[in-house]
């Protein structure tokens, strides 16, 4: 059950390509996002310019992450030297799954990220005596919006790593269930963080703009961020704990 | 082929299958409680910030609705590991 080198080479290119594809898209869309509410902002609040530069930087050095991930993960695909080994099919799907994987995964964080960016820049430019804050509150809510990412990575560098070049006693069956099982576990957490991602988000951005309105209740108001933030993160979770399943158990 | 590999062969598809089923159901399942109950919990942070005062009765609110929003997150949770585990 070896890959010929050339197929393997369809499968790595073809995961690379769409990590650091589907990844830019949404890290792009972000970054944007917090870019036009600083243009915005500034028009608002010209003396406030230090403050809102910095907080766009900071929120967009964020939400580059989950695709410099993807970088990695695409670079690791291409020039890891998964090419020198003869590899068996259920190895080639994980090494696509392991790409599909980041780059569908980093989506819904990377959307929400840049929410949380733009909604925080709103409220810097409607109370900027209060930016500290905001930016602090900023960051706290991207860092839960940033771990379904982290969960992607986990995946995809478990893929990478830990499933052996060649399966001990391979039979027809064991492969056909391995490559499935493999190529799923990338899929489900690559779609499955993409809804608390985009949903953490939401919230982190609602939390921002309220503390630049009030900003007295503010432990009350990233109270209550967390504890939606948790329960919308449980999801994620339920993704992750099928990925493991589907690379221990199967 | 011969029948022998012609049988394994079925029921590896239907294996792989099923376990492409789980994924595919947990990861679309999981969008739509992961956004709703962001949802949730967004307009509560402003409900929160617009009246301080009642922070415990929206607080439970939000709990409420993020649950009964979550069961459909546990059915697909559910299904999926019915899909891993009881299938051959």
């Amino acid at each position: 059950m070896i890959v010929q080198a050339d197929i393997l080479k369809v499968f790595l290119y073809l995961g690379a390509a769409l990590s650091t594809g589907i990844a830019s898209l949404s890290a792009g869309y972000g970054e944007g996002f917090a870019a036009a509410h600083t243009a915005r902002a500034m028009m608002r609040q010209p003396n406030a310019n230090n403050n809102l530069t910095r907080t766009m930087l900071i929120s967009q050095a964020i939400v580059e992450s989950g695709a410099i991930f993807a970088l990695v993960i695409s670079m690791l695909l291409l020039f890891g030297g998964f090419t020198s080994r003869e590899t068996d099919w259920a190895k080639a799907f994980s090494l696509l799954g392991a790409g599909l994987a980041i780059g569908l995964g980093c989506t819904g964080p990377n959307f929400g990220s840049g929410y949380s960016a733009g909604m925080a820049i709103d409220g810097i430019a409607r109370n900027p005596s209060k930016s500290g804050r905001i930016t602090a509150n900023m960051l706290i809510g991207q860092a839960i919006t940033e771990s379904g990412t982290i969960f992607s990575l986990v995946i995809s560098l478990l893929l990478l790593y830990t499933v052996p070049a060649q399966m001990e006693d391979p039979t027809l069956m064991k492969i056909i269930v391995k490559s499935c099982a493999y190529l799923t576990a990338g899929l489900v957490i690559g779609i499955g963080t993409f809804g608390p991602g985009a949903g953490i988000g939401y919230v982190a951005g609602k939390a921002n703009i309220s503390i630049s309105k009030h900003s007295k209740d503010q432990g009350l108001i990233t109270r209550t961020m967390f504890l939606g933030a948790a329960v919308s993160e449980s999801t994620a979770i339920y993704a992750l704990v099928v990925a493991f399943l589907l690379i221990f158990v199967s | 082929m011969d029948p022998n590999t012609t049988q394994i062969l079925a029921s590896g598809i239907a294996k792989g299958a099923a376990f492409l089923g789980a994924g595919i159901c947990m990861g679309i399942g999981a969008l739509g409680p992961g956004v709703g109950e962001g949802y949730v919990a967004g307009k509560a942070c402003e409900g929160v910030a617009r009246s301080p005062e009642q922070a415990g009765l929206i607080t439970r609110t939000m709990l409420i609705g993020q649950a009964v929003s979550e069961s459909t997150g546990i059915y697909s949770l559910v299904i999926a590991l019915l899909l891993i585990f009881t299938t051959s």
